[in-house]
Parts: C-alpha cells; sequence; structure tokens
C-alpha cells in the first residue's frame, strides 16, 4: 500500500515534469530586452520576425541597465538583450551574467570592433547596429565650401560668429550642449585626431592618464573653437539648454545656425523638420589631416544571458548581416556588419557610410560607451557632466588652460572614482 | 465633543481617550484581519527599510561602520545637495502657508470665491510629470516659445540673450519651486478655508463687540483658536511633500542643469541605479531619517490640528465681506494660476512641427498632436493599462486597509499613538531609498518587472495612509453607531460594511486619494516597471526627454492623462476635505 502510494505520487511528479517541459520547450518565445522604441523597435520586430521561432520584443527604454539589474536581481532575466554601450557588455560578462557566443560565418566588424565585446578573451556579444558619428549636416547653400581640416573649420567658424554677432547671417554652429553625450561626441572625434591610435585605446581601456598631453591638446582644440564669440545661435548659455534635437531644428528649420554636428541619425529630426526642397548634405569631422581620417563609431551589441542556448541561437542568427533585411530596405538602418552588400542599402546616405565603414583607415569606437560605472555618463554625471563644465568655462571666458586644468583634473578624479585609469 | 471655550483647545484631539474605540470588539479573532496589511508591509516596506539600513554600515558584506556615510558625505556635491533639499522643505512650504491662507481668506466670499478655490485645486490633481512639462513650456529659454522668456525681454527692453534664463543653472531650483508651489497651494487654501469655516463666528462677534480691530479678531478669533496649528500642519505636510520633488526635476530639469537641481531623492536614485549599496544606502537613509523625524514632528502638531470632526452644519459666513485689495488678489491668483493650464493647452492644440520651432501664439491652431497621439499605440496601451493598475491598486488597498482598519478602530491611548505614528513612518518612506531591496523581494514572487510586481509595491505603499485614514474614521463614529452595526451585523464583514457605509467620506477620500496616486505616478514606474507595464507617468517622462521635438504630442498625452485625474479631485473634493478631517489626520 505504502509503496503503491509512492509510486503514484513518483508518477504524477513525472507527468508534471513532462509537461511542463512540453510547455516551456514547445511554446515559450525567446525574450529579447531592447533599448530602441517607436520607429526603431517596429523595424526590429520585423527583423526577428523572420527568426524561426517566435520572439518577444520588449522594449526597455534608455534605462535598460537599471532595467535588466533589476530582472537580474530578480532572476527573470531576459533570453537576449540588445545593449546600446559595450562597456556595459564587458561589465555583465565579468559579473557571469553572459553566455559566451560564436557569430554567424559571415559576422564581420571593422577591425578592432569585435575585441570590444570580449572579456578574458571570451566573446560575449556581437554588433547588430552601427552609428557613424564624424559627420557635420549643412545645407550648401547656405555653406558652399565646407571645411575640410580643423583649422578651416575655425577660421569659418570665426568669420561667420563675426557675421552673426553683426546680425547679417546665421551662427556657424548648432550645438545641443544640454545633452552631454553630443559634447563627449565632439571630444571624442577630436581626441581620436590628435593623439595616437595607442593611446586613444588605452583611455578607453583605463589604462592611461587623462591628465596627459593628448587630452590636453584635445580639449585645447574644442576651447579654441567653442569659445569663438558668436559661433552657436543665441549664445552659450542658450546652447547649454538647447538638445541634441533642437540643435538640428536651428539648422534644418529656423536656419538660425549653419553647421551642426553629430551622427547618421541626425537625418530622423532633419527629416520630420526641414523646409523646402534642398536637402542637407555632410562633410566628415575635419581633423589636422584631410586623408585618414579616424572615424568615431557607436553602436548596438546582442548579447545572450547565462544559461540561455536559445539566446545564443537568436543571438548568432542576428549576428548574420543578412537577418537585418527588413531594416536594410526601410532605410535608417547602418550596419556594422562590413560583408553586407553595399546594394541592399536602400537610403543613400547610409549606403555612402558603409562604403566609408569599409575603407576607413582607422575606425575608433565611442569612447565614453567604453568607460566603466558612472565616469561613462547621464544627465549630470560622469564625462557627461564634465564636457558640459567645461563647455560652460570655456564659453564664459575663463581662460583655455585654466578651463583645461579644471577639466582634466575632474576627468583624472573621475576615471579613479570609477575604478580605471590614473 | 464639547464646544471649547474661547481660544482654548478648539480642536480634535486626534487618538487620546475620547474617541470611542472601546465600543469595537477586543483583539482577538479579528487580529487576523491585520495580516494581508502586515505581510505586504512588512515585506515591501519594513523588510526593505531593514535591508537598506544594514547595507548603508557594509561593504561586501563587511561591516564597516560609517565609512559609508562619510564617504557619501563627502563626495563632491553633497553638501550642496542636502542644503538645496533643506532650501526646499523650508522655503517651499513657508510659501505655501502664506499663499495658501492669503487665497484661502480672500476667498471667502461664497460666488466667485467657490471659482476661484475650484482653479486652485485643479492643478494640485495633476501628475507633477505634467506640472513639469507645463512649466518647462512656459519657461523656455527660446522666446519663440516661451512666454516667460519672451515678456521678461519685453518688459526689460533686452534681447532674449541677456535675460535671465528661468531654467539655467542659476535659477533652476527657483522655477522648479514655482512649479512646486503652483501645485500645491489648492491644497493648503482647501485646509486652511476648513479651519476658518470651524473657527465659531460667535468668536469674531465677541472680539468686535469688546471693540477689538482687525487685527485683533484675526489674532484672537482665529490665529489662536486655531490656525496656528492648521498653519504647522500645511508646513510640515507641505515639507514632506517636497520630497517629491524628483518627478518635477526629471521632466523640467535640462540634462546640463540637473547638478544644479539635484536634490536627495535624485542623488540617491543616480547613486544606486537599481540597486541599494554603499554610498546610495548611505544617502538613502541619511534621507529616511530626515524624512521621518519631520514626519515626527509634524504629528505632533496634526494630532491636535483638525478642526472637530462632527461640526454640524457649518455656520454662515461671519465676516463681513473681504476688502476690495483681497478680492484682487483672489481673482488675481485665479488668473495666475490659469496661464500655465493655458500654455499646456495651448501647445497641445499646434501640430508638432509648429510646437517644437514656434511658439503657441505665432502659428495656427491644429488637432495633428492629439491626432499623433492617438494614432500611435503606445498612448492607449499605457492609457488601458494605467487606468487598470490604478483601479485594481485602488480596490486593493481599500479591502485591505478596511480590514486592518476594523482590528486597528479597539485601540485607544499610547497603542494607538503609536500605531498611528508606525503608519506615518511608514506612508513617508521614500521608495527611492527601498528600491534595491524591494526589487530583491518581488524577485522572491517572481514578480520584479512586471504589472503584478509594480501593482504590489503601489499597495503596500498606499496601504500605510489608507489604514491611518479609515481606522480614526471607524473610531470617530458614535459608540451608539457601533454598536447597532455589531449587533445587526450576523458576521464581522456584514458588521465591516455597515460601519464602511457609515463613513462614507472616508472610504471616499481613500479611494480618490489612491486612485489620483497611482495613475499620476513616476517614481514607483520608474523604479518597478518593465515591458508591457508602462504607467502613463513614464511614457510620458521617456517623451520629455527629447523636449523641444517632442512638445506638441508631450502636451496633448500631458492633457489627455490629467482629465481623469482632476475631474476626479474636483468632483470629490467635498468628500475629501469631509473624509480627512473626519479621519483626524492630515
Amino acid at each position: 500500500m505504502r509503496l503503491g502510494r509512492r509510486t503514484l505520487l513518483r508518477a504524477a511528479a513525472a507527468a508534471t515534469a513532462t509537461a511542463a517541459t512540453a510547455c516551456s520547450g514547445g511554446e515559450r518565445s525567446v525574450q529579447v530586452a531592447v533599448v530602441w522604441s517607436g520607429a526603431e523597435l517596429g523595424r526590429f520586430r520585423e527583423v526577428v520576425a523572420g527568426y524561426g521561432a517566435p520572439v518577444r520584443v520588449v522594449s526597455a527604454g534608455n534605462d535598460i541597465d537599471a532595467f535588466l539589474r533589476a530582472r537580474h536581481l530578480a532572476g527573470t532575466s531576459p533570453d537576449v538583450a540588445i545593449l546600446p554601450r559595450s562597456g556595459l557588455v564587458v561589465e555583465y560578462a565579468q559579473r557571469g551574467w553572459l553566455s559566451e557566443l560564436s557569430p554567424a560565418a559571415s559576422y564581420a566588424v571593422p577591425p578592432g570592433m569585435a575585441d570590444l565585446l570580449a572579456a578574458d578573451r571570451r566573446r560575449y556579444g556581437v554588433w547588430v547596429k552601427a552609428a557613424h558619428k564624424s559627420l557635420f549636416w549643412y545645407f550648401r547653400s547656405m555653406l558652399p565650401e565646407p571645411p575640410a581640416t580643423w583649422d578651416h573649420l575655425v577660421a569659418i567658424t570665426r568669420r561667420l560668429g563675426a557675421r552673426a554677432r553683426a546680425g547679417i547671417a546665421p551662427a556657424p554652429l548648432a550645438v545641443g550642449a544640454a545633452d552631454g553625450w553630443v559634447l563627449t561626441d565632439w571630444f571624442e572625434n577630436v581626441l581620436a585626431d590628435v593623439t595616437a591610435p595607442g593611446y586613444y585605446e588605452a583611455l578607453a581601456r583605463g589604462e592611461a592618464d587623462w591628465q596627459s598631453r593628448p587630452v590636453r591638446t584635445a580639449l585645447d582644440r574644442l576651447a579654441e573653437l567653442w569659445s569663438i564669440d558668436g559661433a552657436f545661435p543665441g549664445g552659450p548659455r542658450r546652447a547649454l539648454l538647447t538638445q541634441y534635437e533642437e540643435s538640428v531644428i536651428q539648422v534644418v528649420h529656423h536656419r538660425r545656425a549653419t553647421m551642426v554636428f553629430e551622427g547618421d541619425f541626425v537625418d530622423d529630426v532633419s527629416t520630420r523638420f526641414r523646409r523646402g526642397p534642398e536637402r542637407p548634405s555632410t562633410f566628415r569631422f575635419p581633423g589636422a589631416r584631410v586623408a585618414d581620417r579616424p572615424l568615431i563609431l557607436g553602436g548596438d551589441a546582442a548579447v545572450a544571458f547565462a544559461g540561455s542556448t536559445r539566446g545564443v541561437e537568436l543571438v548568432r542568427w542576428l549576428s548574420d548581416g543578412a537577418a537585418f533585411q527588413p531594416w536594410l530596405r526601410a532605410g535608417g538602418y547602418l550596419s556594422p556588419n562590413v560583408t553586407v552588400p553595399l546594394e541592399s542599402y536602400r537610403d543613400p546616405v547610409r549606403r555612402s557610410l558603409a562604403a566609408e565603414l569599409r575603407t576607413a583607415e582607422s575606425v575608433r569606437f565611442d569612447l565614453s560607451d567604453r568607460l566603466p560605472g558612472p565616469f561613462t555618463g547621464s544627465d549630470g554625471v560622469g564625462i557627461w557632466r564634465i564636457m558640459q563644465d567645461f563647455f560652460a568655462d570655456v564659453t564664459d571666458g575663463v581662460a583655455a588652460a585654466e578651463a583645461v586644468r579644471r577639466a582634466t583634473g575632474q576627468l583624472a578624479a573621475a576615471a579613479r572614482a570609477a575604478g580605471g585609469g590614473r | 465633543m464639547t464646544r471649547p471655550v474661547l481660544g482654548e483647545l478648539a480642536v480634535l484631539d486626534d487618538v487620546g481617550p475620547p474617541r470611542r474605540g472601546r465600543a469595537y470588539p477586543a483583539a482577538g479573532a479579528t487580529s487576523a484581519l491585520l495580516l494581508p496589511a502586515l505581510l505586504l508591509l512588512g515585506a515591501l516596506v519594513a523588510w526593505p527599510v531593514l535591508r537598506t539600513l544594514h547595507a548603508s554600515v557594509v561593504i561586501d558584506g563587511r561591516w564597516v561602520g560609517t565609512a559609508n556615510f562619510r564617504a557619501a558625505l563627502a563626495a563632491p556635491g553633497t553638501g550642496a545637495v542636502v542644503g538645496r533639499t533643506l532650501l526646499w522643505a523650508l522655503v517651499v512650504p513657508a510659501v505655501v502657508t502664506v499663499l495658501g491662507y492669503l487665497l484661502a481668506a480672500a476667498s471667502r466670499r461664497p460666488q466667485e470665491g467657490g471659482l476661484v478655490r475650484l482653479i486652485l485645486v485643479v492643478p494640485t490633481a495633476l501628475p507633477l510629470v505634467v506640472t513639469g512639462v507645463t512649466f518647462r513650456l512656459l519657461y523656455d529659454p527660446d522666446p519663440q516659445r516661451g512666454l516667460a522668456t519672451l515678456l521678461m525681454a519685453r518688459l526689460t527692453g533686452r534681447s532674449a540673450e541677456q535675460v535671465p534664463q528661468l531654467l539655467g543653472p542659476g535659477l533652476v531650483t527657483v522655477a522648479l519651486m514655482s512649479a512646486f508651489v503652483w501645485a500645491w497651494v489648492g491644497l493648503a487654501v482647501l485646509v486652511f478655508r476648513a479651519a476658518l469655516d470651524a473657527v465659531p463666528p460667535s468668536l469674531a462677534d465677541a472680539v468686535r463687540a469688546f471693540g477689538g480691530s482687525r487685527r485683533d479678531v484675526l489674532w484672537d478669533a482665529q490665529w489662536r483658536p486655531l490656525l496656528l496649528r492648521t498653519v504647522a500642519v500645511v508646513f510640515a505636510l507641505v515639507a514632506l511633500g517636497t520630497s517629491r520633488t524628483f518627478d518635477l526635476i526629471l521632466v523640467m530639469a535640462p540634462g546640463s542643469v540637473r547638478d544644479e537641481a539635484s536634490v536627495l531623492a535624485l542623488r540617491v536614485w543616480q547613486a544606486s541605479g537599481g540597486t541599494t549599496t554603499g554610498e546610495g544606502a548611505a544617502l538613502g537613509v541619511i534621507w529616511l531619517v530626515a524624512v521621518v523625524a519631520g514626519m515626527l514632528v509634524a504629528a505632533l502638531f496634526v494630532r491636535q490640528a483638525w478642526p472637530p470632526p462632527q461640526d454640524p452644519a457649518p455656520a454662515e459666513p461671519d465676516q463681513a465681506a473681504p476688502r476690495r485689495v483681497t478680492r484682487l488678489l483672489a481673482v488675481g491668483a485665479a488668473v495666475a494660476w490659469l496661464v500655465p493650464l493655458g500654455v499646456l493647452l495651448a501647445t497641445s492644440l499646434h501640430d508638432p512641427v509648429d510646437a517644437a520651432a514656434r511658439g503657441w501664439w505665432s502659428s495656427p491652431p491644429s488637432l495633428d498632436s492629439y491626432r499623433q497621439l492617438a494614432t500611435g499605440v503606445e498612448l492607449w496601451r499605457t492609457l488601458g493599462f494605467t487606468l487598470v493598475l490604478a483601479t485594481v491598486v485602488t480596490a486593493a488597498v481599500l479591502c485591505i486597509a478596511l480590514l486592518a482598519a476594523y482590528p486597528l478602530a479597539w485601540l485607544t491611548g499610547p497603542p494607538a499613538q503609536a500605531t498611528a505614528l508606525l503608519l506615518m513612518g511608514a506612508s513617508v518612506v521614500p521608495v527611492q531609498v527601498i528600491a534595491g531591496p524591494v526589487n530583491e523581494v518581488l524577485g522572491v514572487v517572481l514578480s520584479s518587472g512586471t504589472a503584478r510586481g509594480m501593482a504590489l509595491v503601489h499597495i503596500a505603499l498606499g496601504i500605510p495612509f489608507a489604514v491611518l485614514v479609515l481606522r480614526n474614521a471607524f473610531a470617530d463614529l458614535p459608540a451608539e453607531q457601533v454598536r447597532a452595526a455589531r449587533l445587526s451585523g450576523r458576521h464581522w464583514w456584514s458588521t465591516l460594511r455597515l460601519l464602511a457605509r457609515h463613513n462614507r467620506p472616508a472610504v471616499i477620500a481613500v479611494a480618490v486619494l489612491e486612485f489620483v496616486q497611482v495613475w499620476n505616478d513616476l517614481v514607483v514606474g520608474l523604479l518597478f516597471s518593465g515591458p508591457g507595464a508602462v504607467s502613463l507617468g513614464l511614457f510620458l517622462a521617456g517623451q520629455s526627454r527629447g523636449f523641444v521635438v517632442n512638445s506638441g504630442v508631450l502636451a496633448a498625452g500631458s492633457v489627455v492623462a490629467s482629465i481623469l485625474p482632476v475631474l476626479l479631485v474636483v468632483l470629490a473634493r467635498r468628500q475629501l476635505v469631509a473624509g480627512l478631517v473626519a479621519g483626524g489626520v492630515r
């Protein structure tokens, strides 16, 4: 009798287990947490619709880090996440949250980029979307001859600034300094131009000194440009309250400024707010040299969480550039994968940028995205805040040397507090 | 309750012996009714608070004493943040109290006074996110969009570049405070109005009969008997309320001035990033101690500050008609309070491109922003979700609080006071401080990042206040009513239902406040939401990241989000005051 009951119980347990396995194996969809929202989210949903199994895409918004931490704490991590910063991938990998990945055979990204998603020589992430962050946008009708070098840019800014002060022409530069990441993008472009490649990478890895000569040179250059009187529409105080999107509007809608610097994604805002038939053109962020200019790249990376084999499979599928066909066709997408044929780009801007990605001699990855902990920056925090302070200083009449000294001091302190750098 | 003598305790002793608690069943079987409330409060408030306290004195599990506190206080900027938090807790309540009293006195005429008060009450019902959106539109540094900047430039004759920037680093805290005052004065006016109405008119007559001047009337017939304490209550409540500036700062302060606007709430949130460790926990503990201390001080006054609960019919307005100056003040305030609402509405009535690029006064109206908002799926999803969430949470809080209030109503004397203090303490715990541990608890019940988890947190946060109000309302019922209910009710639940029916204003007040609280929430959404669990506040705050480009749709969304809470509060305002006054606290 006793034996009989035990057998029964065992049988029941086995049946339950089988049912549970059947359910979870067959029906549960793969869960992907992404930073995207709005149109981008829709495009990504179209992409994963082509995957063999059902995929549930959830938008975690800009605070995906806090979201994933909470989910990890609660033991309910998704299978896959698309992260906006490579620094996060390394951080998660070091904490043992992620699965090691093996990308598809066709996965090929610009040199150096793949290493950013590795920890202890293991690959924990693959790039799925790239952003070109070395572009100026302007109207040909307002600026017939775009600058080719940094000195040329400074000269043009001086000339147009003087005219703007006299009230006879729009200001030369629109800058959305209320968003700290705009200023860090400026800084990274200049830094990549004035330093040896190794030094930029060493700073990003936290192995170099933030008070060293190359950093000071880069800041000096920015001070030279930003301190020009009349450089910004409405003045520098106003620029510090101008968000990125508004700075684009100042150029494409009001034409209150001649040029605006930012990534390939400027065309999202520009398409919505442009007036008249003229499309804005672009030129590369000017540097000391005309050729062989470094290209700053940002991007989003896919990771699979520990213990999720289905997540690993989905990431492998995503790493194949062909998976993103629907987004390539719709436009507004730049693939980090250089094996994606150029013909598959529908929008001309992205096609030429993709070509540039292949031919660029040196591609550098967004520095602030790679910095550890709070140093990476957000509103009022880290390098975002430091660059805003620097901007406020140099436009407020503080001598460049003093402003640079303050900024490098803050950078070094922040790097130390975040546990990297000297 | 006997009508007291001149100048003396014309007030309610909240939890003292006169309460008829003894008519309720003695503690015993009914104590089990406390269980749901205890379970939720224990798991989602008490335990997380203990965890935070623990986290503030350890690093990686090792006892470090005050090291975290010292590190947190020594961090650059912490001094300024603490100072600013104190400034908020002192300046804003002072302004709100003074304005609230003046406007309550000025709006005493029944005809236009009611309308003035109605206008002042509307902002109190708005989500703080919407208040933030409204004032950021009003204070936009671009004279083509920001009405305040335009007016300043016109009035001073200077160019827009030279006028002070309200959202700039120098004035951002003042700008935020002005928005907060706008949102809170209505509450103060209601409280003062209720207090003034409760002052027996015979008092003023007596003072006048003895040849007292206007000032004597104010002093002897109003201030000494009642207003002193009401002022203390309003001041303390607003001071505690300033711990909610978080939403406002997040929406209103541009990224570059966020540091200049930062207060402890924001700093704790930035330092902890979803988990609660080390310095973040230490700052949190400091803040928690400050808030609880503030609450204790407030409680001392609150205990005796409300007008008598069972004031029969309110006496007819006693004083002579207010002077012209005061009437002008009331009308002026009403107009001024309408301006931000007008700006919000006007901005929402422009298409997104015009709203972003030009002022609402210089471009043709259009419904495009609403159209764009309505054709997107997100608004409807968040509206539906928030509606369901708020309804479920309100129902749950009411049920659990009614159950808990019944056995607690029996308490009198010190145990009642201790319970009241504990509940008040629990109701002011800032959720940012305990976010990490709360998430751990939610993880245990598999609810982290889900709608269920968000609902649980809302319920746990709403229960203390609801229990407090309902318990006091129950305890205030005349003993005969309670006995009759107990005799006619066959089971405890039918007794409870009868009692709830006798306390309708308190029940309505709790329900409306809880619903509006959840509907207007941003913080809980920010800390505990997940995919598919995006609340209205979070949706709006997310859009405010690109403020200018989204301003049309954001304004339209804000208007849509405000309709329900404003309607509820305006329609239920009498019950709100009556319910809370009967509850004796707040």
